[in-house]
């Protein structure tokens, strides 16, 4: 059985390329059943806004790369626009791939998860077609694993490489639980929004919004359905509030040291965040200094950030060895399915001719004893496992080796094998 | 003391208690389901100690702060006198958790200066004394996950406010769960230590009469519960949090750790 893996990805091709030979979500049944067509035993096909990608799998005597020729032909009418940026990887290249993609270190943002997603949605799309079942499915199943254990032995996926998810990490350090946490976003800056939103998605249930002009503010309320305050009116309700967004085009600070030591007080020092994504800022930098307030401006969020992608590509040194352990394991499990076969065939064919001359030698021996039957049994049996052990353990030996494939030829002739 | 005085001082006392148990329901529950209760019992038992402490003048021809005893039941009247008075101007509830304890403790050492006749059943005495010792000691190791939480929530602070992150500090805990750590923790070491404080001053006053004010282990086992009061009260009433409550927790912990081995001696008695 031969194994392909050919595509494009955001390493390798342009967007213009990209979105050339992606197949929308509702053809790729339709393109499943071309590649089975054209001679593939399995095919899955992901097909991802950063990646389209063909796996393959054909009996040994077709090509696979001939298969997807075709099938680029048929389906863009050309396959030489992708050339110099289609890949073709082959077996173990192609599995090991495969493995990096699932677990998120082939991804443009190293770690994110929407791709397991999407790999699970690919292969859920070929189960329904019946275009996986054997190889493919061995193959992917263990990507999912592999992702898996990736994911649970690094942190790659904990750390926030967004400035707002950064600032959702950060509200988590140090509130733990965002739930019933009260946001006021002060302005109307996009940034705040996004930030907003993620703080609302994870838990932060109660929104405040103020705004100079209150319509505005009334906007932005009905998002998070939320609560718009008249400008002048939120210095007074800043005690109630644990995180404050500030993206406001105020040309001086509207929060200072002083104004943070009072609600600071009013709040029985319970600790306070602090979010100024306003250029210039909207809270004066010594805020920071105050006792249970945490002041972060959008350098320092940036600073997070970057931290976290460093993080993220230590992690990923790491999985990178998870994966190549996995890869190793996962040939190891197919070269001695490949040999299985022939030590079935070797062991079928021993067993046969002991059967048929044990049962000569008892038809010219007719006053055996059953324990004497019995006895020439069990000592035929072990004639034949022990001729057995040797070549079986060359076969096991000589699998998935570079010159094994003479040596696992020269057994099947001697024994006479078909296998 | 006559005898009616001192009945007067017991049934004060026992009004008393109510306080502290709206005290350690405030500290442990976080809020103050018995207040109204507690403050209506302590008023009623000001009335009392009031009788008690005249009955006492009057039988004495003087002010009666003649030793220790009566020295404590004096101050406990005046704290209590204040904070009613503190209370009816300013409507500052939130030092009851301080005082409410205190007063108790205070009226408690005060009730008992006549002495009473020992245990009848020594098992009585000696199974308050194991209750004592597995209090107090519940009381301690509770207050080394309060230092010990108050410490990770200083390294933590810091890292947020010097706006560092990196793996190591990404595995402390957040903020918030800390903080909730340290009240819980607070709160019920605080409950331990002073049921164990409570009954070791019963024990010890019916098994030894008067002398045990005396003791110097009786001292410590006070200074102990008092820091230990006080970081109740700045913990609750004025929300100290951080550097400060890693400070007085730590002082709170080696103070224990004094009056532990201060007790290294009835420890000794009790494996007899």
């Amino acid at each position: 059985m031969r194994l392909l893996l050919t595509g494009l990805s955001h390493k390798t091709a342009p967007v213009h390329l990209r979105e050339k030979l992606a197949i929308p979500e509702g053809s790729i049944p339709h393109a499943l059943q071309e590649f089975q067509k054209m001679g593939a035993s399995e095919a899955v096909v992901l097909s991802t806004c950063n990646r389209v990608e063909f796996l393959l799998s054909s009996p040994d005597h077709i090509e696979p790369g001939v298969i997807v020729d075709q099938f680029l032909q048929a389906w863009q009418g050309s396959a030489a626009i992708f050339d110099g940026h289609i890949y073709r990887l082959e077996s173990r290249e192609a599995i090991q791939h495969m493995f990096r993609v699932a677990a998120s270190l082939d991804s443009m943002v190293v770690g994110e998860p929407q791709i397991l997603g999407q790999l699970k949605a690919a292969y859920a799309a070929a189960k329904t077609e019946g275009s996986v079942g054997g190889l493919l499915e061995t193959v992917l199943t263990r990507a999912f694993n592999v992702a898996k254990r990736v994911r649970s032995e690094t942190g790659i996926g904990q750390m926030a490489v967004s400035v707002s998810y950064a600032a959702v990490e950060l509200a988590r350090r140090i509130f733990g639980s965002l739930k019933g946490q009260t946001v006021l976003i002060i302005g109307s800056g996009k940034m705040g929004e996004l930030a907003a939103k993620h703080l609302h998605r994870s838990g932060a249930s109660r929104i405040w919004v103020t705004n100079r002009t209150l319509s505005r503010a009334e906007d932005l309320a009905k998002i998070f359905n939320g609560k718009a305050i008249e400008y002048t009116r939120f210095p007074a309700m800043l005690h109630e509030v644990d995180i404050v967004i500030a993206s406001s085009g105020a040309p001086h600070y509207i929060l200072n040291r002083d104004d943070m030591q009072r609600v600071i007080a009013q709040r029985k020092n319970r600790p306070m965040f602090l979010i100024d994504i306003a250029v210039p800022r909207n809270i004066d930098p010594a805020v920071n200094e105050v006792e249970g307030a945490f002041l972060y401006d959008v350098d320092d969020l940036e600073g997070v950030v970057n931290a976290n992608i460093q993080e993220r590509t230590k992690q990923a040194e790491q999985a990178e060895a998870i994966v190549f352990q996995e890869v190793e394991a996962m040939m190891s499990r197919l070269k001695l399915e490949q040999v299985t076969p022939t030590i079935i065939s070797l062991q079928e064919q021993l067993e046969e001719i002991r059967a048929a001359e044990v049962l000569r030698t008892l038809r010219r021996m007719p006053g055996l004893t059953p324990e004497q039957q019995q006895q020439i049994e069990q000592m035929t049996k072990s004639i034949i496992n022990k001729i057995a052990h040797g070549p079986i353990s060359e076969l096991r030996r000589n699998a998935g080796q570079p010159e094994g494939n003479q040596a696992i030829e020269l057994i099947r002739k001697v024994f006479h094998l078909q296998h | 003391m006559g005898e009616s005085s001192v009945l007067w001082l017991r049934v004060a006392a026992c009004l008393y208690s109510i306080g502290l148990l709206d005290a350690i329901i405030t500290v442990v529950r976080r809020r103050e389901a018995l207040f109204r209760i507690a403050l209506s019992a302590f008023g009623l038992g000001a009335l009392f100690h009031l009788v008690s402490i005249v009955e006492q003048g009057l039988a004495q021809h003087q002010l009666p702060v003649n030793d220790i005893f009566q020295t404590m039941s004096f101050c406990a009247f005046i704290i209590t006198a204040a904070f009613l008075a503190i209370y009816y101007r300013y409507k500052a509830g939130s030092l009851s958790v301080f005082i409410f304890p205190l007063v108790f403790v205070m009226t408690l050492v005060g009730a008992l200066r006549n002495p009473v006749s020992p245990w009848s059943n020594p098992v009585m005495g000696n199974t308050l004394l194991v209750v004592h010792v597995a209090a107090s000691l519940a009381g301690y190791a509770a207050l080394l996950f309060t230092a010990a939480s108050a410490v990770v929530y200083l390294v933590q602070e810091k890292q947020l406010k010097r706006k560092q992150t990196n793996s190591f500090y990404r595995m402390l805990p957040p903020l918030g769960t800390l903080d909730d750590l340290i009240s819980k923790s607070l709160g019920l070491g605080f409950a331990f230590l002073t049921i164990g404080m409570v009954i070791v001053i019963i024990w010890a006053f019916v098994g030894m009469g008067t002398r045990w004010i005396g003791e110097p282990r009786v001292a410590i086992s006070f200074i102990t519960w008092a820091v230990y009061l006080a970081l109740v009260f700045f913990r609750v009433s004025a929300g100290w949090r951080g550097r400060k409550t890693a400070i007085l927790s730590i002082v709170a912990l080696a103070c224990c750790m004094i009056t532990w081995l201060a007790h290294a001696q009835l420890q000794k008695r009790l494996l007899q």
